[in-house]
């Protein structure tokens, strides 16, 4: 189905709004509850190669929306990750490995947008490079964990969202 | 096997030649493309700030009626004592009218007041926000002002059609000019916001503080306050206070020290937005630019 990949995103936002507001919860010690990065890998699974790229740079481009993040960082790096994702669907062939995959997404996408904000900003300079690696290493750690704790269900709403739009299941051995 | 890779590098090509193409579009379809996704979730944060409102009202709700008896008898008094300070503010406005044009002194820059009910807070290292619930579609500009009482909260960074976004006086971003109290011969002292440090609350910094500043021992912590210079801040509004020692810049000839915001600025509901009546010296600039490379183009 062509739409497939718009249906699975109309699924996905909700859980990208309820981190919004939990990291509006969390306003005032400086972190994001990012789950962007996490978001796509399930959908890589199950989608074409196009979908997949069209619904990551969805994801991509809705965490940028509202933040000074430089315009497209994460858009094509989650775009790029959704090309390698479903070019090696051997490497999410069961659970533990779609967490994985999850995991790294997240940091990933993580360091990426940290990264790139910063250098915006200006406030990334040779003096300030300790506080910068505690600051990134504070925001990747955190979105280590959101995605070991979110994934699981938010891959289960999406893969009910991918069911009903008629997608085949993923291969164990694909 | 071999079409699944060379599928596989055709889409990486591609995607290389999107990222090169996105780079070299101009900054409008950058922004297009920005203002389409946030105006796509602006249902959802306007919902969300409903949605906080509600709880907001029942739990007022179920308070005990006395104790709003009591509430309304405080604010019926203190209203009265307002209406007295009123009128005599008016009598000085009309007079300070008067004078202003016996010596053709430029009046001062005027604005409407837009009250905004909070959305979302948005806080990382890099940026310190809030969205409200106020855009373009109410009058909201970017560069507006944003307060709470006299006290500064930030400034309007962009304004969608149903929502905006405020970067706070603690953002990286911001910057704006101040006095300090008790500095008599009323010297300029820079406010910026730093990035944040660790999991504290975000703090912005005073500097170009002159060495032979020393605020009044009495009083507690000295504020700094705007100065009206530039037309953006009206003049007088509290930044905030002076926290911390005062630490010499590298050159040695001024001082610096950190800035703490009078309240806990993402504990806020409700904000005011004040928009310039008349376009702004920076806004004509801009407009003025912007003409010329229209005309240019044409």
């Amino acid at each position: 189905m062509v739409w497939s990949w718009f249906i699975v995103l109309l699924a996905t936002l909700p859980c990208l709004w309820v981190a919004d507001l939990l990291t509006d919860a969390l306003a005032g010690t400086n972190l994001i509850l990012f789950v962007s990065g996490a978001a796509i890998v399930a959908p890589c699974r199950r989608l074409k190669r196009w979908q997949a790229v069209l619904f990551a740079a969805c994801v991509g481009f809705l965490f940028e929306a509202r933040r000074p993040i430089p315009a497209g960082t994460l858009p094509f790096l989650l775009a790029g990750l959704s090309i390698f994702l479903t070019s090696n669907r051997i490497l999410l062939r069961n659970t533990p490995l779609v967490l994985r995959g999850a995991l790294i997404c997240n940091t990933l996408a993580c360091t990426a947008w940290f990264t790139a904000a910063g250098l915006r900003a200006g406030a990334v300079t040779a003096g300030d490079l300790g506080e910068f690696t505690l600051q990134l290493l504070l925001q990747v750690g955190l979105a280590a964990a959101v995605a070991l704790l979110v994934f699981v269900p938010l891959a289960l709403i999406q893969d009910a969202a991918m069911d009903r739009t008629g997608l085949p299941p993923a291969l164990e051995s694909p | 096997m071999d079409k699944h890779r060379q599928g596989a590098t055709a889409s990486y090509v591609v995607l290389a030649l999107c990222a090169v193409a996105w780079v070299v579009l101009p900054a409008a379809v950058h922004r297009f493309a920005q203002e389409a996704f946030a105006e796509f979730q602006a249902p959802a944060l306007h919902l969300a700030g409903k949605a906080r409102d509600l709880a907001r009202f029942w739990e007022l709700k179920s308070r005990d009626k006395e104790e709003l008896l009591a509430a309304s008898r405080d604010l019926a008094r203190a209203n009265a004592a307002l209406e007295l300070q009123l009128r005599r503010y008016d009598d000085v406005r009309k007079e300070n009218v008067r004078l202003r044009e016996m010596l053709r002194y430029a009046p001062p820059p005027e604005y409407l007041t837009v009250v905004a009910r909070i959305a979302v807070r948005d806080s990382s290292t890099w940026w310190q926000r809030v969205v409200i619930r106020k855009g373009s579609d109410d009058g909201v500009r970017a560069g507006c002002p944003v307060i709470f009482s006299d006290r500064v909260i930030g400034k309007v960074a962009v304004a969608h059609h149903t929502t905006s976004e405020v970067d706070l006086i603690t953002s990286p971003n911001f910057r704006c000019t101040g006095f300090l109290e008790g500095d008599d011969q009323n010297r300029i002292v820079l406010v910026t916001g730093a990035p944040g440090r660790g999991l504290a609350a975000g703090r912005a910094r005073v500097s170009a503080i002159p060495q032979d500043y020393f605020y009044p021992a009495v009083g507690g912590a000295p504020k700094v306050m705007t100065t009206g210079l530039g037309g953006v801040y009206p003049a007088g509004l509290v930044l905030g206070h002076l926290e911390g020692s005062q630490r010499a810049t590298q050159d040695g000839n001024f001082r610096e020290s950190s800035l703490a915001p009078t309240r806990d600025l993402f504990s806020l509901q409700e904000v005011t937005v004040l928009v310039p009546k008349y376009p702004t010296p920076g806004e004509i600039l801009l407009e003025d630019q912007a003409q010329k490379r229209l005309d240019e183009l044409r």
